[in-house]
């Protein structure tokens, strides 16, 4: 009786197990019955025209089929944010004509990097954009192993020129020290806040001390002293700074019973947390990365802008350049911005919209300087 | 009473509040600063007790549950799917949608538990094993169809996130109406003290709730009759069932019981906390319950404050980085987020060295009945 027990409870783990990690290894939504049928891919946007001699996945190898994968940061595709933007500007290269194929993965674990990398690079894709710093080394090592891949890195400074990477980098002090420069102009408590994944990654410490320098910036034409307080997510594990929406929630309270009226939330889904928090209580909430008025709708009614890393239209260019081969390795720089202020607008005023078009034209050309260093000193 | 290990667990509170006084006061009131990180130390803690609630009430029964995250994931996401489609497709007014979104999430926490409970009673699984394949469960289900559902072909969302029908209102406790006669006229410093006040009671019902289990609890589990053979069937499930009380079924209701707790602290992250899912949203508060449950030696209220430790060390290390600007140079250290980070790890640790006396848990945990 004892073994008979022992082995339906193992048939039933096994079951569990197995049922558990089908979706979550493969992590595909079964959309559209795709041509291909490579086990860790996601059939995503795969054509769906007519086909009379379609191309798939299998045919990557050939030089006349121009492929182009993406690998996410840990994390979905549909992040609202960073992956979002970046598979936006892959689906577009589709959209142009220059990408035949378009395939993504999907990373759960820090320990597949390589791996998922490797699915794309063996099937013989011409153009594999990394999303994210974490995937740099990844990616550089990935370079050697398929020396005809032009790798894409979205977010990875390269200290050093690497033969086939392209490092997709945006000035996020640029970025935040636009939403710097509106939420001090907007604030009426003259304090503003920040909250941020771990400071440990560049970008993220570019943007708080962006943000900073653009109140400072602001504080000067305006003739007022707005206290900035800027907190960073550091009591998680690396990878778990970014997707913590509940202490990015209560660190925005904390800042708004401090008299903050006017919150960023920068990285990713901790940042989510805290704009909508900020949305709820009433006060200016300033996105990241994308408009993510299209993307939050709980936060939309009070959300002021975002800062944006023109990331889709980067990853288009950067894919085009690949194809057509002018594509240049090691630090290409695309261009930051700010979102509309759609629902608030009507809050905005005329001279604080001018000063922002002005500090955005100023950034573009040179002649506004944010100060702020690469790294972390 | 175990009051050395309270004593301990004050003294560590008030030096966490203390440090946090002595830095900011430059900046902003005292009173201001100690209100607003008890308000985030009670409500970062609302989780961390109710899930170490469910771990007391497993274990004092004689079974581990680490299931405790998977429960609170799978929850958070089944409740706030439940609240999207009541207020969306079956069109339910904001209070009847959110309301049943918390009331799903206990349901979905509870059928979680039974899993557990048959895996881990009736079959005799290592609880270990049971515990660990309710994690990965919940991950991968709650990853699979949040997409699916939202994204998914065929899904009613049709690719876009619906504005979902918000969070459980504050519960109005009348501190306001209560302190006010207290202030003479035209004393405004006074009236801002009493906002200051009423921010702590200023909570949400789950989190509410939550401190008024965990006395509940304590009742149950050291004064009624229930909790008497709860406490036997953990520790000698062979003398409890001599004595006629039937061990299988009191481990099953006391796993239900932990799964509808678990259930509940789901509920708090997308029902009270924040509107939406995303997936693994819970970020290991389950295991951090196990540890308050451990810190807390299995009892409720313990475990309550141990909760409540890693809520003000949370608040801490907010609050330290929000007064960065005026910490003085001395203790620059300090202006380092990861410094103030490794506070709940270097408590954690401190705590497991036993320097506040031995925990002890229930002789038959983790040990299934065999007649």
């Amino acid at each position: 009786m004892k073994k008979l027990n022992m082995m339906i409870a193992l048939l039933v783990i096994a079951s569990v197990v197995l049922a558990a990690c089908t979706p979550a290894a493969t992590e595909a939504p079964t959309q559209a019955p795709a041509p291909t049928e490579a086990p860790t891919e996601a059939p995503t946007a795969a054509p769906t025209e007519p086909p009379v001699v379609e191309p798939t996945a299998a045919d990557c190898p050939k030089a006349e089929v121009f492929c182009v994968g993406l690998v996410t940061d840990v994390g979905k595709i549909n992040d609202k944010s960073f992956n979002q933007s970046a598979w936006e500007g892959v689906l577009q290269s589709q959209t142009d004509g220059v990408a035949d194929i378009v395939q993504y993965i999907e990373t759960t674990d820090a320990k597949d990097y390589a791996k998922n990398i490797g699915t794309f690079g063996d099937a013989g894709f011409d153009v594999i954009v990394t999303v994210g710093f974490a995937l740099g080394e990844a990616t550089v090592a990935a370079a050697a192993t398929y020396p005809d891949v032009n790798f894409i890195g979205v977010d990875q400074f390269q200290a050093a020129e690497t033969d086939g990477v392209a490092g997709l980098n945006f000035p996020e002090d640029q970025a935040g020290f636009l939403v710097g420069a509106l939420a001090a102009s907007m604030s009426k408590s003259h304090k503003i806040g920040a909250v941020c994944g771990t400071d440990v990654v560049p970008p993220v410490w570019r943007f708080g001390e962006g943000y900073k320098a653009g109140a400072a910036y602001a504080d000067g034409m305006n003739g007022t002293t707005t206290e900035v307080f800027v907190v960073y997510h550091s009591d998680v594990g690396f990878d778990k700074t970014f997707t913590d929406p509940e202490w990015g929630a209560q660190t925005a309270t904390s800042m708004m019973d401090n008299g903050a009226d006017a919150i960023f939330g920068c990285g990713g889904i901790t940042g989510n947390g805290a704009i909508t928090a900020a949305a709820q209580a009433g006060a200016y909430a300033i996105g990241v990365d994308t408009d993510q008025y299209l993307t939050l709708p709980e936060a939309a009614p009070r959300m002021l802008s975002s800062a944006m890393k023109l990331i889709t239209p980067g990853v288009a260019e950067l894919i085009a350049a690949a194809k057509d081969g002018s594509i240049t390795y090691g630090n290409v720089f695309g261009d930051a911005g700010y979102a509309p202020y759609h629902d608030v607008a009507g809050e905005v005023p005329a001279e604080v919209s001018s000063m922002m078009e002005t500090l955005n034209a100023g950034l573009l050309d040179g002649s506004v300087v944010t100060n702020v260093p690469p790294v972390k000193p | 009473m175990d009051w050395k290990r309270f004593g301990f667990i004050a003294i560590i509170i008030v030096v966490l509040f203390g440090g946090v006084v002595a830095i900011g006061q430059v900046q902003q009131r005292p009173l201001l600063i100690v209100t607003s990180m008890l308000a985030t130390t009670i409500a970062v803690a609302t989780p961390l007790t109710l899930g170490a609630l469910s771990g007391v009430f497993c274990e004092r029964a004689g079974v581990v549950n680490i299931g405790i995250e998977g429960m609170m994931l799978a929850s958070a996401f089944f409740g706030w799917l439940a609240a999207v489609y009541m207020f969306h497709v079956f069109e339910y007014p904001t209070g009847v949608s959110i309301t049943a979104g918390a009331l799903f999430a206990v349901i979905t926490g509870m059928l979680m538990a039974l899993l557990h409970a048959v895996l881990s009673i009736t079959f005799k699984v290592d609880q270990i094993i049971g515990g660990t394949v309710i994690n990965i469960l919940a991950v991968g289900l709650t990853g699979f169809l949040n997409r699916q559902m939202f994204f998914g072909k065929g899904s009613v969302f049709e690719g876009s996130i619906p504005n979902s029908p918000g969070v459980l209102r504050a519960i109005h406790i009348p501190i306001t109406e209560i302190l006010s006669p207290l202030c003479g006229a035209n004393s405004p410093l006074c009236v801002e003290n009493i906002a200051a006040i009423n921010r702590v009671f200023d909570q949400k019902p789950i989190a509410l709730s939550a401190i008024l289990l965990v006395f509940i609890s304590h009742y149950v589990l050291f004064n009624t009759r229930w909790g008497l053979r709860t406490r036997a069937v953990g520790e000698h499930p062979k003398a409890a069932d001599t004595v006629g009380i039937n061990v299988i079924k009191m481990r099953y209701a006391n796993v239900l019981i932990g799964g509808a707790l678990a259930g509940l602290a789901g509920a708090y992250f997308t029902i009270e906390s924040v509107p939406s899912f995303e997936p693994l949203l819970t970020n290991g508060r389950g295991f951090i319950s196990l540890a308050a449950m451990i810190f807390g030696n299995w009892t409720p209220i313990g475990a309550w404050a141990a909760a409540l430790v890693f809520g003000a060390s949370s608040a801490l290390q907010i609050n330290m980085q929000i007064f960065r600007a005026v910490i003085p140079p001395q203790l620059a250290f300090l202006q380092q987020s990861y410094i103030v980070g490794l506070v709940p790890y270097i408590l954690t640790m401190i705590i497991l060295t036993g320097i506040i006396g031995k925990t002890t848990p229930p002789a038959a945990d983790g040990v299934p009945y065999d007649k």
